[in-house]
């Protein structure tokens, strides 16, 4: 449904104006409207647009930017539990301006010694590993002190030979290449050279694409077999220090993260409120207010204003004229049945005010559909039992879907009993279940006629809330076309009735004279294209065989998989066989009547009354929550 | 004779409507594949107009059926 609204205008002297928006922001009901109604700009002291003093221009000023260093100090503290201390934010903030830099630049200093001191770690915990690695390689060397070791990682096991003859071929012999598997499964090399070689050997690594391990500065120049314990010392001493620049930063965050969290909220608040000044209007001596709330609130709010001002601050409710119409903005509230059907209503823009809000009937008649189109106990019963869970997740998109399928199943199972169907024929053939209505793999005709007469009923009951819908906007001439089409659509479905079952009453020729008076009356109302709207019209009704079409085949599809499953003769495989073909047509049953439902909603009946493209209902601020929830 | 030509014309009305929505489903699929990388909001919308063209496949099953029963 669509909360009714009401407009209001709120008048009170100057000085308590923030109060006032102050009140309006903890409520969180009030929307602003930036325009002010013509008849409030009457008289001598005309209202103008409130503008910031000096003053209150510096204020705002201060609080952004100490709102932006709060920001970035708290972007850099880690979160680290403290218990909640009551504040007063304002008369702190000037202490926090003068703190915050100071903060900030310590704060800065500690994360960007972590953040080096970390990635060093990093890059000794790779050396190392890889050195770790070659460390018994080495051991098998001459020691020789004119030795060059190059350590390198080889990309491929196949390059490694490619390797060895490239080298061979460069340096004629003058190197040895050992080669091993590191910890995570890299191969490393090690190269042994004369010193002297090391030159043409780096230069034949670069050609043949062997990236060589670097080492950190100042390890290069030790001897190999004291590197591994340098490197883990640095290691060491590296993790020692960031562990001591994180610790001094979470003591800074035990200490200050709490009383900067909170200034920041009041911060936001505050500047929430001095943004919202761009929609009050002012006298010299008044503030005037104007927006919506809905009309359910006013009593609440008259009443806040009363205890909070002592009737300073009066409120008063306005008439919404005409013309306003297409700017109040819409909020939708629907019954505990109705709401978890909004998951569907929210896929379109909003609806216009004086338009319709499409849950409550995509609610009603979702479900039938789905059930007509699925229509069988089986299905339903695993559908129910599936969702059923999913509805208990509360107000999220699985809980919706859960309670909407499991209405939807439901359906199925009564549509199923009336067909006579469970799993498809398994029903008749095991339990003697007989269709109390139709057999709808027998009776084909029969179904299409039933899907066709519940879109004509759908098409005209959505005529029918269009022609009232226009009424309603005094816009005559497009509510009498509405009317003239819901009575030529149902004069010859009416005709059509005739055909099928031949009936006094339903004799073609009055019928088609009606037809043929309302030809004229459709034309004068909509305009020469109105018989194109009239063929439209009836081709919204004929896609409603869809209902038939999908329906069938489901069944079809079920048939076939008892079928499939009883042709192979072993109980267990059968069974197995029939299971899987009817999870999967269960999955296409769930799917398919959803989607198409929604169309039938979508395209063929929303189209006939639905008037889209309204304006959010955007409340200022929003209720403060309360210490335990805070704490919570 | 007759039957063979019964069930060529029902194989035809539902196979070439079956031809359409799947050109029609291959364009409009892969347009909203695009459009949910960028906005995931339109997931919903973008199946709905993905069933759209299986208009044309649903009348021409009706179609084959009519034809195969009348």
């Amino acid at each position: 449904m669509i909360t009714r609204m009401a407009k209001i205008e709120l008048v009170g002297p100057k000085d308590d104006l923030m109060a006032a928006l102050d009140l309006l922001h903890s409520r969180g009901i009030f929307q602003f409207e930036p325009q002010l109604p013509t008849e409030s700009v009457a008289g001598v002291d005309r209202p103008h647009m409130l503008v910031l003093d000096q003053e209150g221009l510096r204020e705002r000023l201060f609080f952004e930017k100490l709102r932006e260093r709060i920001i970035a100090l708290l972007n850099l503290l880690p979160d680290v539990a403290v218990p909640a201390l009551p504040l007063q934010p304002l008369p702190v903030m000037d202490l926090l301006d003068e703190l915050v830099d100071g903060h900030l630049a310590e704060a800065r200093r500690l994360d960007g010694q972590a953040r080096t001191l970390r990635h060093e770690e990093e890059q000794l915990a790779r050396t190392l590993l890889f050195w770790n690695t070659l460390e018994p390689l080495w051991a098998e060397l001459p020691s020789e002190a004119n030795l060059e070791l190059i350590g390198v990682t080889i990309l491929h096991a196949n390059q490694l030979p490619l390797l060895e003859a490239a080298l061979h071929r460069r340096l004629a012999g003058r190197c040895q290449l050992s080669s091993t598997q590191a910890a995570d499964g890299t191969l490393v090399g090690l190269i042994a050279c004369d010193r002297e070689m090391a030159g043409p050997l780096r230069a034949a690594l670069t050609s043949e694409q062997v990236p060589e391990m670097p080492l950190p500065p100042g390890f290069a120049e030790l001897p190999a077999t004291r590197r591994v314990a340098a490197l883990r010392a640095r290691m060491d001493s590296c993790r020692s220090d960031r562990l001591a620049a994180e610790n001094t930063l979470a003591e800074l965050s035990r200490s200050w993260r709490n009383i900067y969290q909170q200034a920041r909220e009041w911060l936001d608040e505050r500047l929430e409120l001095y943004a919202a000044t761009v929609a009050i209007y002012a006298t010299r001596q008044c503030f005037i207010l104007h927006g919506w709330l809905a009309e359910s609130e006013t009593i609440g709010l008259r009443q806040a204003l009363s205890e909070a001002f002592a009737g300073r601050v009066v409120l008063a409710e306005l008439d919404i004229l005409e013309d306003e119409l297409e700017r109040v903005p819409v909020q939708l509230a629907n019954p505990a049945y109705f709401a978890p059907f909004e998951i569907f209503s929210r896929l379109l823009p909003l609806p216009r005010y004086t338009s319709y809000d499409p849950t409550p009937f995509i609610g009603i008649f979702f479900p039938v559909f789905f059930g007509l189109m699925l229509g069988d106990i089986g299905y339903g019963a695993v559908l129910f039992a599936i969702a059923a869970p999913m509805a208990r997740c509360g107000r999220g998109v699985a809980g919706d879907l859960g309670k909407v399928f499991g209405i939807a199943a439901l359906y199925a199972m009564i549509f199923g009993i009336f067909f006579g169907e469970l799993f498809g024929d398994l029903g008749r053939r095991w339990l003697q279940l007989h269709p109390l209505w139709l057999e709808r793999s027998a009776a084909m005709l029969p179904t299409m006629l039933l899907a066709l007469t519940v879109g004509s009923a759908h098409i005209l009951f959505g005529l029918l809330l269009g022609a009232w819908s226009e009424l309603r906007r005094h816009r005559g001439r497009e509510a009498l076309l509405r009317l003239a089409l819901l009575l030529t659509v149902l004069l010859l479905v009416l005709v059509a009735l005739g055909r099928i079952f031949p009936a006094p009453w339903l004799a073609t020729g009055p019928l088609l004279t009606g037809v043929a008076i309302l030809l004229p009356v459709l034309i004068i109302a909509g305009g020469l294209l109105a018989p194109l709207e009239l063929l439209k019209t009836l081709g919204n009704v004929i896609s409603y065989v869809r209902i038939m079409a999908i329906g069938i085949s489901s069944v079809l599809l079920a048939v076939v998989a008892n079928q499939l499953g009883g042709a192979v003769g072993n109980l267990l495989i059968g069974i197995l066989i029939a299971g899987i073909l009817h999870a999967f047509n269960l999955l296409l049953g769930v799917f398919a009547p959803s989607v198409h439902a929604l169309r039938l909603h979508y395209v063929e009946f929303f189209s006939k009354f639905l008037d889209l493209g309204g304006r959010r209902f955007e409340p200022f601020g929003k209720p403060r929550p309360t210490p335990q929830e805070r704490r919570r | 004779m007759e039957k063979v030509w019964i069930a060529f014309a029902a194989a035809l009305a539902v196979g070439l409507p079956a031809i359409a929505t799947a050109w029609a489903q291959s364009r409009i699929g892969a347009a909203g594949a695009g459009t949910i990388a960028e906005k995931p909001e339109l997931t919903g919308t973008i199946i709905i107009l993905v069933a759209i063209p299986e208009t044309m496949v649903i009348l021409g099953f009706v179609v084959a059926a009519m034809i195969l029963l009348l």
